[in-house]
């Protein structure tokens, strides 16, 4: 792939020497580089800024007004983000999604990079210990969520009646039930939902490592640890890093998962910035305020996402 | 048939009268089509009842029979419980467009989007022994009434019979400190009490709520103008709750949700709980040992003297921008009226509770001598607003369950005086 | 061979994280599939084992079947998915071709502006997004999810695509033009079929999420026979504050399946077209 590599580094398109066969000089005028492309980009753009363009200016347009329910807006100007600055809860809500990102992630790459390690190998059954391995991530959140509610349960729950079975416990601990444990519940079973994902994205990147760098590799005398750290690790770090940053934003942004299992509590422990945002404008009508939590997500993200490129600059 | 003769004045009269007649008959259709600006379809959204007979007996035997009276098709759109049909009703609301009436919960949150119902609710009031007083604060805005109400969804301590008799707790505790006696007891032979204390709706606020009132305290007063939080008996009640959690309950109760406390009953985890009446029905189809000796106990007195209760109202509201609220209204009225009504409600085992007061007596409340003591909820039972009105900042406050975190805050280590006094400065922020 | 001792090396390089792995995976969708076929009686049996039934029973199966929508909501979901994820290749690719390939102003500003939009919120979107829905008339349709679901995947399947786009070599398509061929033609022959690989993965991504979607769904789609899976399962399958675990079981087991057969039949393409990929380059 080196060879791709290095193509995709060339230099721009000269425009080709003499026209396609079959075309006039309409046709001549769309094969030009930048006429094509825009003519290629204008359907997807139309329909981003009419649903995704339109939506997020009302967004944050709402978030400058204080707008309850079936009444008018009113201006209010920064009022909203003055009223979150001053409230605990929010800050908290900002504190949890940190922590709850912060670690699913490093959790779920890791876990799956290992995956894909291992996956990487080729054995009998493989294609179905993968399909197996992915149905994490493939079974609609709201349903495992529910299992999972079950299988937390501190008296009925699988984990609590393994640790009382094996005597490891007398009872299990309240899995739900302490600020601690309800954050270490939810990091978890969102690591378990999203860590097949980084397996797959990861085994895809391995296997499109050319075998020549890892013989060349070994014949310079890099033992199994030397090839994972100068030509493994190397060649996945683009793949890590587009999986990685995308599943910062999907964890970031996360809703679901803590509205079935805690509502956010027990007392906001596990109030996301999402579940927040949705709670004001949803459950208490504050369309204005639910809207200024919102969009205070965005600068919070994009600061966890700066430092991660410069965590791996460093490298 | 041959037209007697007439003089010319009278012929005139008649060509005139033919030639309407001919223009009518050529009309017809399109006057018809036009006089059919009725409605042929009313949506009537409600969150799924926990008794399905309930849904049951509108979709089979209501829906129909309105279409056969009157021609109109009634859509009944079952919305998912558990916290879901508020962000559907808000939609609704700001788009101007859904479903043509509704269970309105949290119709604090939309009043000046409904239509004004006073001639149903006065109507039926009258018919049917008059409306409890409580529930007006709900229904009723500056002088109209909003909203219907339908009735009460009870909750009261449900209890296992078997394991009280065997910690030597005869009677059902009659105060709250007995209630405490009587935990610390059971917790000891291995069955604690589960009382919610998470972000739910009704399982929580239905005992935490009714505590603080059996303590003299209210969160708001009664012009919902000042908050009324900060007293010393909020913090006994505060202190109480604590020494409850710790010596009586289950550890993971502070994180339940409204189904949690079901569950953990179901599965033999906890001997009391405050609920509907859902987990006698449950253990009666499924674990019917357990369905024996599940009773229901009223909230234990304070050092008031007094004991409350929390409704959990259900009130059916016309949206104004219904295409035409008058069939809706005409939908409503006739949904109210004792031929429909009485039969709807017993066809849900009582699981609603009118708030009329022709209801008090009926034979139905002696079908399940377990059912009864929901009527009861009726003479204490008061909104969660008490005695402040029901308005948009009371619905913030429940939304964000400030008071309810003032409570687990101080069972998980804030200082008592600090988690009240950082609940009545949110309050504070909230009313303004 | 490289490595000695290689069974040993099998052993603890392979199979024993590959059972680890297995495990943490499907051991909630065994307690699925355990709960889904118990009675309620032995289901809130504190004494019995989560694991192991005692009398097997499909009533959960049979209820679900027969007392609610769910064939439809599984149709719907599919039907759905099926579009949106369509929709989304089609879009993202034709944002993501010219991004990846090709110079022209404004390029480098576009493509900053795309990576962007996937940093938007679905909290802050959903208020106005629930206004255009109502006003567009398409509250209770399928249609409103089909559109708007595309909005959380386009972004991300763009970025992808560009990924995949940027590695195929400019020398095939400009070799593809110095024989004649239009930059339409070069594209929709050559370049696009090489990636196949990059649109399988997206289009599984896109599946995926589609299938999983929430927020929109709850809001817009309040009709039983319109719903998808996840709100259908959890709106009629929860009454009150009773939940039916065992039919909710049953429903998220078989609501998974068919995804599940899909997926498998994919991957086996998937990684041809990848394998094949890494040999040739």
């Amino acid at each position: 792939m080196s060879k791709i590599l290095e193509a995709s580094r060339a230099g721009p398109l000269a425009a080709p020497a003499h026209r396609p066969i079959g075309l006039g000089r309409l046709g001549a005028f769309v094969e030009r580089e930048s006429v094509f492309s825009w003519l290629m980009l204008t359907p997807p753009l139309l329909f981003l800024l009419a649903f995704l363009g339109y939506p997020f200016i009302y967004g944050v347009y709402l978030s400058f007004f204080h707008k309850e329910v079936a009444r008018a807006a009113e201006f209010v100007g920064f009022g909203n983000f003055v009223k979150l600055y001053n409230d605990p809860i929010f800050w908290q809500a900002v504190r949890n999604t940190i922590i709850f990102t912060g670690v699913a992630t490093v959790l779920k790459a890791s876990g799956g990079l290992g995956m894909a390690l291992v996956m990487n190998q080729s054995f009998r059954m493989k294609s179905f210990a993968r399909a197996m391995l992915l149905l994490p991530f493939i079974v609609p959140t709201v349903l495992s969520t529910v299992a999972w509610q079950w299988i937390l349960d501190p008296g009925m729950g699988l984990f609590n009646r393994l640790l009382v079975v094996s005597g490891l416990a007398t009872t299990g601990p309240s899995w739900l039930g302490t600020p601690t444990m309800a954050m270490i519940s939810i990091i978890m079973v969102n690591t378990w939902r999203g860590l097949p994902f980084f397996g797959i994205s990861i085994l895809a990147g391995l296997q499109t490592i050319p075998v020549d760098l890892h013989e060349s590799a070994t014949i310079d005398g890099a033992g199994t640890w030397g090839r994972f750290r100068y030509v493994t690790l190397p060649s996945l770090l683009p793949v890590i890093l587009i999986v990685t940053t995308f599943s910062i934003v999907i964890t970031f942004f996360d809703f679901q998962l803590v509205y079935v299992l805690t509502g956010g509590g027990p007392a906001n422990s596990t109030h996301l910035m999402a579940t927040y945002a949705y709670s004001l404008s949803m459950g208490a009508g504050q369309m204005g305020l639910g809207s200024a939590v919102a969009l205070s997500m965005v600068p919070v993200l994009g600061l966890l996402l700066v430092l991660l490129t410069l965590f791996v600059r460093k490298d | 048939m041959a037209l007697p003769t007439q003089p010319k004045a009278t012929r005139r009269s008649f060509v005139k009268l033919a030639a309407a007649a001919a223009a009518g008959v050529a009309a017809g259709p399109f006057i018809s089509r036009n006089a059919q600006a009725k409605p042929v379809q009313i949506t009537f959204a409600r969150e799924s009842s926990y008794v399905k007979n309930f849904d049951v007996h509108f979709q089979n035997v209501l829906a129909p029979a309105y279409e056969k009276a009157t021609g109109i098709k009634i859509e009944y759109q079952v919305q998912a419980a558990g916290g879901s049909a508020v962000p559907q009703l808000v939609s609704m609301v700001e788009n101007k467009s859904g479903a043509d009436l509704a269970w309105v919960q949290q119709e604090w949150l939309y009043r000046d989007a409904l239509v004004d119902v006073s001639d149903i609710a006065e109507e039926v009031g009258k018919q049917q022994g008059g409306w409890y007083d409580e529930i007006k604060r709900l229904s009723v805005d500056k002088g109209k009434w909003k909203s219907v109400p339908n009735g009460n969804i009870g909750q009261l301590m449900n209890y296992r019979k078997d394991w009280f008799d065997e910690a030597g707790v005869k009677s059902f505790p009659d105060t709250w400190d007995e209630f405490l006696e009587a935990g610390i007891k059971l917790k000891a032979k291995g069955h604690p009490f589960g009382m919610s204390m998470g972000h739910g709706f009704a399982d929580n606020y239905s005992w935490l709520y009714p505590l603080l009132w059996s303590y003299g305290v209210t969160v708001m007063d009664k012009d919902g103008k000042k908050v009324a939080l900060d007293s010393s008996e909020t913090a006994k009640a505060v202190e109480y709750v604590k020494k409850l959690y710790k010596q009586a309950c289950i550890e993971d109760c502070i994180g339940w949700l409204d189904p949690a406390n079901n569950k953990a009953f179901l599965t033999s985890q906890i001997s009391c709980t405050n609920n509907a009446y859902s987990i006698m029905v449950s253990a009666k189809r499924d674990l019917p040992d357990m369905g024996k000796v599940i009773e229901h106990g009223l909230n234990p007195k304070g050092p008031t003297g007094q004991r409350y209760h929390a409704l959990v109202p259900v009130t059916h509201g016309v949206f104004a921008y219904s295409k035409d609220p008058q069939s809706a209204k005409d939908f409503l009225r006739w949904l109210m009226d004792p031929k429909q009504y009485r039969p709807w409600i017993a066809s849900g085992d009582m699981y609603f509770a009118p708030y009329l007061h022709a209801f008090d007596k009926v034979p139905e409340w002696d079908i399940e001598p377990r059912v009864k003591p929901f009527q009861k909820v009726l003479e204490t039972g008061k909104l969660t607003s008490w005695p402040a009105p029901a308005n948009r900042q009371h619905g913030e406050v429940i939304n964000r369950w400030i008071v309810i975190d003032m409570f687990t805050k101080a069972i998980t280590g804030t200082p008592t005086k600090t988690a009240i006094a950082e609940a009545v400065s949110q309050i504070k922020a909230i009313y303004g | 061979m490289v490595g000695e001792l290689t069974w040993q090396r099998r052993i603890l390089g392979l199979w024993l994280p590959l059972v680890g792995f297995l495990v943490v995976a499907l051991f909630p969708f065994t307690w699925m599939a355990a709960t889904s076929l118990k009675t309620n009686a032995e289901l809130y049996n504190p004494k019995a084992n989560p694991l192991s039934i005692q009398h097997p029973s499909l009533v959960h199966y049979i209820d679900l079947l027969r007392e609610t929508n769910f064939l439809i909501w599984v149709a719907n979901t599919m039907l759905v998915a099926a579009i949106a994820t369509g929709i989304s290749l089609l879009l993202g690719a034709m944002l993501a071709y010219p991004l990846a390939r090709m110079r022209f102003r404004g390029g480098a500003l576009l493509a900053v502006a795309v990576a962007v939009t996937y940093l938007i919120p679905q909290t802050l979107l959903f208020v106005p997004m629930a206004d255009l829905i109502g006003r567009m008339r398409l509250g209770n349709t399928l249609t409103a999810v089909m559109l708007t679901y595309p909005t959380l995947l386009v972004p991300f399947i763009a970025w992808l695509l560009m990924g995949y786009f940027k590695t195929v070599p400019k020398e095939l398509e400009e070799q593809a033009m110095i024989d004649g061929a239009s930059r339409w033609r070069a594209m929709t022959r050559i370049i696009l079929p090489l990636c196949m690989p990059g649109f399988l993965s997206a289009g599984i991504f896109a599946f995926t999420l589609s299938q999983n979607e929430f927020l929109y769904a709850l809001l817009f789609l309040s009709k039983s026979s319109v719903r998808t899976v996840p709100i259908g399962v959890v709106g009629e399958l929860i009454r009150g504050d009773a939940f039916y675990w065992g039919q909710l079981m049953a429903g998220a087991l078989l609501g998974s399946i068919p995804v599940a057969l899909i997926y498998s039949f994919f991957v086996k393409y998937y990684v041809a077209g990848l394998t094949a990929g890494a040999v040739k380059g």
